[in-house]
């Protein structure tokens, strides 16, 4: 079959020059399929189909830039008529196309420096995050490989640099990899224990709040300084390491729920829950009162186990932030997030001076044994390093 | 709704993403990108081979091409981590072996090195390629032998500061006459002789060679004939840069390097002798990487040197150069990027050199664009270090080195707080830190509070309680590498502080005030740390548990206590190891 000319009112195309024979034999143009020939205009057309139904023309060595378009003509003859446009594939839309087709009617013309093209193309990729993901799957599928590399390369470099929550809002991703998902791969990334805090914290305050509108008469209890030493922590912590189950410091109270935050809950929970091999709680959890981070639970006080009243906060209820609901009305949103906010900034502003209060309460000097070079190697050191003095090398 | 991508295209645009840090960061944006991602990449980093386990590596990211591990924490390099502690490269070349027959890269740093490892590397790889050794030891020349018998497409085989065991100097001739593949061969660790005719030979063939570090078992006249072969050498490691002086050794010398007029770095020059030096002046217009730490010429000789080299970025140089070699540096250098100077004398009681803090502050005022220090030296004031910290706010390495513990600001006779306070607070880009000189808790707030860039900090005979450790662990947010050696710090901030840990790569302690009692509760609360104590006198349960304990090693991983520990180290909070203890 020839790639026939198309012969419309407005637009003659008689280019012979044009024709590709499969036959191998040149179609002369008749006089009947010549009907008003433009002699400035003499050019060929090619129609395609986009996955909505709509049809365009496009100027054939534009269209023939894209292998996809250009298979397609060689191989099956379509696209010489609006009745037998070239369907494009599905990612490629009508704005999208017109956008590629820009691209092809640049690119295609031989005669342009690689400086202008490369201008171009620094041109060409401005346009927002979405049309550029288009972009590049309908030049995928076009299989136009150097628009391909432009586009993803500037997708890579929109992607550089960001954090994964920052790359989920660029693209519009969902957050649905599990925490044990997250910390299975090689994390280089510090992580901001406080931040953890807080989030533990929030979360729990609003099921704290939304237990006590359940029971509706509430008394909440301020936040109380705790002043007890770290080794009188700790020797509190070791008294309940040792229990497995855990419940011999944990009473269930249920008329003193009320009296007592629920930060003084969680520090039991956690120190009842010791022997539970859930890492994500251990580290989290370990602000309140274990081992990690006492300071910071110091701000809760701890020291009346009967108060705790484990089951008003579940097991579950440290790990599973998914089981909090959203549906506290805006007055108690907006205390609660005052209380977090007064906690951070506490955390924030009194630890060097808690620190301190707490670390010359009951502290012994310890004497340190001075060492120098403490190794008798007597290898011969050829190596740089070990010429030189333990203090620093390379 | 997500913009979504077909997989091809996604991985497409992966592709064009290389650094470790982008690629976990995308790794961790959601289950697709996870897959895709894990599937698609080919180079791996491990900062701490225990972090992981050769296992999950490989289960996770099955195409892996290139692979890098690190094993002794850098203080090993002090010898301060006891021989045999660990660092075991055998176990993931065997299971790569298994699971990654197209590797082709592997880069290891402070690893024991087996004969036996590397010649499974050398059966087990069809395309393997590069092979770079740092700081490892455990092997000898006949595994190098092997890599260069059945390596076939070997491109860079690269030792560096290695211990080997040299056994004879014919590894080299296990290059087939068919290898031509070699871009960069570095063998300057090595103490024993190399045949001469095979390196020559080797040299010639391989027509890509762009880097070449010989041992100082090469003669200075052998030389000129390996340049005459290589003048496409960009990286050249002199051998021993001595000989008796003679016109035509200088004369074919000089032409050699002529020759080369691609040479970018020179390194090597044991006993140079000066007269010889000018040999090089030819090319030294296009050094930029100038490596003189074991040239043992003073001052004069090193100027003259070093005013050719006007294009220079980097340069590493024993204290010979002296304050007024620095100065010329800093007139003759404007490129100057990174400056090293090493004691020729470290254990000496005295200053045998004339190099002060002026030096420092001289180059600090006329290299704009200095950024990494690392400088030993004998007297430090405040004053220049404030000088230094506001003459280069670009810093980001800073290492400080003054040769005795515990000396003070020598002309205030105060200690170095101040000093070392305004570099933090001047170089907001700081990622590397060591410290030196006489150092109270007020510099650890300093660290704590404007360090906040800091990656990597080195802490020795400094601080004067636990606050000094809170504040850095509470305060750096970026911190990742924290080594400390005989300093005060106890328990109490490793208690507070003790899920920073997880944040972190690792925590070196060694001579402070940690007790085992600390040690044992750490490991038990944080499964997600392996809490290693290095006791080499006996095991610590045999003493009071608020004993102090010789070294601690904390480093957070996902792969459990690990099971090839030798006697004298313990990993906390193992069911195994609390049986031990009854």
């Amino acid at each position: 079959m020839l790639i026939s000319v198309l012969v419309t009112l407005n637009n003659m195309l008689v280019g012979l020059a044009l024709h590709i024979c499969f036959d191998g034999g040149y179609h002369q143009m008749s006089e009947c399929e010549m009907v008003i020939i433009k002699p400035e205009v003499m050019k060929s057309y090619i129609w395609l189909q986009t996955a909505d139904g709509s049809i365009q023309q496009v100027e054939e060595e534009v269209a023939m830039f894209c292998p996809m378009i250009c298979r397609e003509i060689l191989q099956t003859g379509m696209g010489s008529s609006k009745n037998y446009a070239i369907s494009l594939p599905q990612r490629v839309n009508p704005s999208i196309l017109s956008l590629i087709l820009d691209y092809c009617r640049f690119h295609q013309v031989p005669g342009r420096s690689n400086k202008e093209r490369k201008s171009f193309d620094e041109k060409f990729i401005r346009i927002d995050t979405k049309r550029l993901c288009e972009l590049t799957s309908a030049a995928d599928s076009l299989q136009l490989k150097p628009l391909v590399d432009l586009t993803s390369r500037a997708l890579a470099r929109m992607i550089e640099g960001k954090s994964p929550e920052e790359i989920r809002e660029t693209f519009h991703l969902p957050d649905d990899l599990t925490e044990e998902e997250k910390l299975e791969p090689l994390r280089n990334t510090a992580d901001d224990p406080r931040i953890r805090l807080l989030n533990r914290l929030y979360a729990r305050k609003r099921k704290e709040l939304r237990e006590r509108e359940k029971l509706k008469n509430v008394e909440v209890e301020e936040e109380r300084v705790d002043e007890r030493s770290v080794d009188d922590l700790l020797s509190f912590i070791n008294g309940g390491v040792g229990d497995s189950k855990g419940g011999k410091t944990a009473k269930h109270k249920k008329k003193n729920r009320r009296r007592k935050d629920q930060a003084k809950g969680t520090a039991l929970n956690n120190v009842s829950k010791i022997s539970k091999k859930e890492p994500e709680y251990l580290s989290s959890e370990c602000n309140n009162g274990e081992a990690g981070n006492i300071i910071e639970s110091s701000s809760s006080k701890t020291s009346k186990v009967q108060d705790v009243a484990v089951d008003s906060l579940g097991p579950k209820v440290e790990f599973d932030d998914g089981d909090i609901d959203d549906e506290l009305d805006p007055a108690m949103k907006e205390e609660l997030d005052r209380e977090v906010e007064d906690f951070a900034r506490r955390l924030n502003s009194d630890w060097p001076e808690r620190m301190q209060e707490i670390l010359s309460l009951g502290q012994e000097r310890r004497h340190v044994p001075i060492s120098m070079n403490g190794n008798g190697s007597s290898r011969r050191y050829t190596r740089l390093e070990q010429r030189c003095t333990p203090m620093d090398a390379h | 709704m997500a913009y979504s991508f077909p997989e091809e295209v996604l991985e497409h645009v992966f592709s064009f993403i290389h650094s470790d840090k982008d690629r976990n960061a995308v790794s961790l944006v959601c289950k697709s990108w996870y897959e895709i991602e894990r599937w698609c990449r080919r180079r791996i980093f491990v900062g701490n081979c225990y972090a992981v386990s050769p296992r999950i590596v490989i289960r996770r990211f099955p195409e892996v091409r290139s692979v890098s591990l690190k094993g002794k924490p850098h203080f090993a390099d002090f010898n301060l981590v006891p021989e045999g502690w660990g660092g075991y490269v055998y176990p993931w070349i065997s299971a790569m072996a298994e699971a990654y027959p197209w590797l082709e890269e592997l880069r290891l740093k402070r690893m024991v090195v087996t004969d036996e490892a590397l010649e499974l590397i050398s059966r087990s790889f069809k395309n393997f390629s590069a092979l770079v050794l740092s700081s490892c030891e455990g092997f000898t020349t006949d595994g190098l032998a092997a890599i260069a018998a059945n390596c076939r497409n070997l491109k860079e085989l690269d030792l560096r500061e290695c211990d080997v065991d040299d056994r004879s100097g014919n590894w080299l001739s296990h290059f087939p006459e068919s290898c031509t593949s070699l871009v960069s061969l570095s063998f300057s660790c090595l103490e024993g002789e190399v045949s001469f005719s095979a390196l020559e030979r080797l040299v010639s063939r391989c027509t890509n060679l762009r880097a070449l570090r010989l041992n100082h078992s090469v003669p200075l006249d052998k030389l000129p004939n390996l340049l005459r072969r290589a003048p496409q050498l960009v990286d050249l490691g002199m051998g021993a840069y001595t000989a008796e002086l003679r016109p035509e050794l200088y004369s074919r010398l000089g032409n050699a390097f002529a020759g080369c007029k691609g040479l970018k770095s020179l390194s090597g020059f044991w006993d140079v002798v000066p007269s010889y030096l000018p040999a090089t002046y030819s090319v030294c217009a296009g050094i930029t990487f100038l490596n003189l730490s074991y040239a043992t010429i003073q001052s004069p000789d090193l100027i003259k040197l070093i005013r050719q080299c006007r294009n220079l970025q980097r340069l590493w140089v024993l204290d010979y150069i002296e304050d007024s070699g620095l100065n010329a540096l800093a007139a003759s250098c404007k490129d100057l990027e990174e400056l090293r100077v090493f004691p020729s004398d470290p254990f000496g009681q005295e200053a045998n050199v004339s190099l002060t803090e002026q030096g420092l502050v001289s180059v600090s005022e006329g290299c704009p664009k200095l950024q990494s220090v690392l400088y030993f030296c004998r007297q430090m004031t405040n004053a220049a270090l404030f000088t230094i910290a506001r003459n280069r706010p670009n810093m980001t390495r800073f290492r400080l080195c003054i040769i005795e513990p515990r000396t003070p600001d020598y002309l205030t006779l105060q200690p170095l707080d101040a000093g070392f306070g305004a570099i933090v607070e001047h170089c907001k880009d700081l990622r590397r830190l060591s410290l030196s000189g006489l150092l109270t808790d007020l510099v650890f707030e300093y660290i704590g509070t404007h360090a906040q860039k800091l990656e990597m900090l080195s802490v020795a005979f400094a601080g004067e309680s636990d606050l000094g450790l809170h504040h850095v662990l509470s305060g750096c947010k970026s911190l990742r590498k924290l080594e400390i050696r005989d300093c005060p710090f106890g328990d109490k901030a490793l208690f507070v502080n003790a899920s920073k840990l997880e944040t972190m790569r690792s925590l070196w302690m060694s001579s402070c005030s940690v007790s085992f009692g600390a040690c044992k509760l750490l490991g038990q609360k944080m499964p997600r740390l392996n809490v290693e104590v290095i006791d080499e006198r006996a095991p610590p349960d045999l003493r009071p548990e608020s004993e102090p304990i010789e070294r601690l090693y904390v480093y957070r991983t996902i792969a459990g206590p690990r099971l090839d520990m030798p006697g004298f180290v313990w990993t906390m909070g193992d069911e195994k190891s609390a049986t031990e203890f009854s």
